[in-house]
């Protein structure tokens, strides 16, 4: 396997509102190598997108942070850099692609501006080359017309070419790594599918790192390569797409597949729900935090805070937090 | 958009016509009587009676109020306001010398009070939450806060009486119009200063701001590229609205630094009960007001581009 791109270890993030703090991350550690697509997957608040862009510095104006760990970047601590450097490394070696597109790109603006600047940036192109760049930018991106489009607004494209605009924006600097966060939520379904196809297109023709934020078990099976499942801020299980999408191991995971609709089946029947709300982070009990919501659980739940185990080894580990389905089921583990 | 403009003009039309026909009703309802008023410039206190009900009579005074207002509109509208009680020249001769004045007080106060707000406004929310963002919130707190009077007689103490740098009275030169500037742009500048950092601090919020930092731009540079423009139009509405308090602070300031403007003139005439000089100030007033309001809001729908270039369905 090559080096990683973007390598997050043992990673803290507290959040601080003047009123209260919360514990968005807990230890959580994951890396994603050039070509590979990484899902991270999580319901809303589990922490799926601190996680990923708050190493970058990229939190809402207000949130104090507080970030423990190491975050790597080709190798580099970006933790360390200074605000402008890590300013740099976001505009050239990461692209961000937002959920939903109409709040994304700023209304006031034409479109083909907002990603041409970007080019003009870090390329160093004149104002008439960078509207080229914009332009085939937007082409490559699958909008119909890009000369007509370069000179739109914002409120006269749909939201799939919206997106599509937004993707041309994150790719203008060519990145090293892509992060997705959500990028299908917002659009409709048919729409999805395409976007899907076009990140990944354009990993495939760049050789770039994709990171996937989502809910969405639909796009995880499209892209992704590994999957992380996230809950509360805390890593429930690991592995390869196949390990963790056909054998899931931790309730939750096993819980979060079954929510899916199966479209095979002519009823709904066959979706079960999970009962409960995820805990307030802000005032979090020792111990499994899916505790209160999971039909396995056992009084040491609520007292003993499970690790990952690792039940496969191999090139994709497959590493699940819950002893005590890897004890009831007799899996083997490896560390 | 044309169909909107349209409506909007006409609007601001019928406003005009009903905040005249209001504005001559309470006029005429004031105390005190028109023919009695030129029957003592004429004849001094020997006016009797019979004199002030022939003055009465001859000037139309007996009629019915919609006539009068009729009357006096279609006379306006050619131009005639009428002859100032005070004066005794005609109003659009006093117009001509004074609204010169008036408008040279609320465009350099107009000036002062955009480039005021936008600068402490801009650099509150560089500083975003430091030093200078809450001394700037201080400052705008006590300019919105303290009389122009007050302001304007603090000005004259210190640079007129103590500095010397410049008149304390009358229109004499560049200087003179300094200390009314300022006086004037104190009010809207500073509460304009708080639209602009409110609504920047809105703006840095918004998802499009993270998306400027997630292509690498600096905090500086989201806000002035990425948050500015979209301050615009609540910025341009509230301009309108404190230009058109400018006006209403113009009869003060005016009277304090011995500007023979407009507003200096309406103090007069309401002090003479000069009601042919109110009424017209007052009808300047009205145009002056829905004018700027309309002017602002059309400017307003023209800088948003979703108004501007509406979506074809």
């Amino acid at each position: 396997m090559s080096t990683p791109v973007y390598a997050v270890e043992n990673l803290v993030i507290d959040l601080y509102t003047p009123t209260v703090s919360v514990r968005a991350v807990d230890g959580a550690s994951f890396h994603v190598s050039p070509g590979e697509t990484l899902a991270i997957v999580g319901e809303s608040g589990s922490g799926k997108t601190v996680m990923t862009l708050g190493p970058l510095g990229l939190m809402p104006e207000g949130v104090a942070v507080d970030l423990r760990g190491t975050a790597r970047a080709d190798g580099r601590d970006i933790l360390t850099l200074s605000p402008a450097e890590l300013s740099a490394l976001r505009g050239g070696f990461f692209g961000v692609i937002f959920q939903d597109p109409m709040s994304a790109l700023n209304p006031m603006l034409k479109i083909g501006p907002q990603l041409a600047r970007q080019a003009q940036l870090y390329a160093g192109l004149s104002p008439e080359a960078a509207r080229k760049e914009g332009v085939s930018l937007l082409a490559r991106s699958g909008i119909p017309d890009p000369e007509d489009r370069y000179d739109r607004y914002p409120h006269e494209l749909s939201g799939g070419m919206l997106q599509r605009a937004m993707i041309a924006l994150a790719l203008a600097a060519r990145p090293r790594v892509l992060i997705a966060d959500e990028p299908t939520t917002a659009l409709d379904a048919t729409v999805q599918a395409q976007i899907l196809a076009l990140i990944r297109t354009i990993q495939k023709e760049d050789g770039i790192a994709v990171v996937l934020i989502t809910h969405d078990i639909g796009a995880v099976s499209v892209l992704a390569d590994r999957v992380i499942v996230l809950y509360a801020g805390q890593i429930a299980e690991e592995g390869s797409a196949i390990d963790v999408l056909t054998a899931p191991v931790h309730p939750y995971t096993r819980g979060l597949l079954a929510s899916v609709p199966d479209f095979r089946s002519e009823s709904a029947t066959g979706t079960k729900e999970i009962p409960g709300i995820p805990p307030n982070q802000a005032q979090l009990m020792p111990g499994c935090r899916f505790a209160d919501r999971c039909d396995r659980v056992l009084p040491a739940c609520h007292s003993h805070r499970p690790r990952l185990q690792t039940i496969a080894t191999g090139e994709v580990p497959h590493r699940v937090a819950c002893p005590v389905v890897i004890a009831a089921e007799g899996i083997a583990t490896h560390d | 958009m044309q169909r909107m403009f349209m409506r909007r003009t006409g609007l601001a039309v019928l406003l005009m016509l009903a905040a005249t026909a209001l504005t001559f009703a309470l006029v005429s309802a004031a105390p005190g009587n028109v023919a009695a008023l030129i029957a003592e410039r004429a004849a001094g206190p020997g006016a009797d009676g019979p004199m002030i009900a022939r003055i009465a009579e001859e000037l139309g005074l007996n009629d019915p109020l919609p006539v009068r207002y009729l009357r006096w509109l279609g006379a306006a509208l050619t131009g005639d306001f009428g002859i100032s009680l005070r004066t005794g020249k005609p109003m659009s001769e006093e117009f001509a010398t004074r609204i010169p004045k008036t408008l040279a007080l609320l465009a350099g106060g107009g000036v002062l009070a955009l480039l005021l707000s936008l600068v402490m406004g801009l650099a509150g929310a560089v500083s975003n939450g430091g030093v200078l963002d809450r001394l700037l919130h201080g400052v705008a707190l006590v300019g919105a806060s303290t009389p122009n009077f007050f302001v304007a007689a603090m000005l004259t103490i210190v640079f007129s009486v103590m500095l010397g740098w410049v008149p304390t009275f009358g229109v004499a030169g560049f200087t003179s119009w300094l200390l009314p500037w300022i006086t004037i742009a104190l009010f809207p500048g500073s509460v304009l200063s708080r639209v602009v950092r409110v609504n920047l601090q809105e703006a840095m919020s918004r998802p499009f701001a993270t998306t400027g930092f997630a292509k690498g731009l600096t905090r500086r540079a989201v806000l002035f590229r990425e948050a500015l423009p979209n301050i615009l139009i609540p910025y341009m509405t509230t301009f309108g609205a404190q230009f058109t308090l400018m006006m209403i602070g113009a009869i003060v300031v005016e009277r304090v630094f011995g500007l023979n403007g407009i507003g200096a003139f309406f103090i007069e005439a309401i002090r003479f009960r000069d009601f042919i000089g109110m009424q017209a100030v007052l009808l300047l007033f009205v145009v002056f007001f829905v004018s700027v309001n309309l002017i602002v809001d059309i400017a307003a729908m023209l800088a948003d581009p979703r108004l501007r270039r509406p979506r074809r369905a």
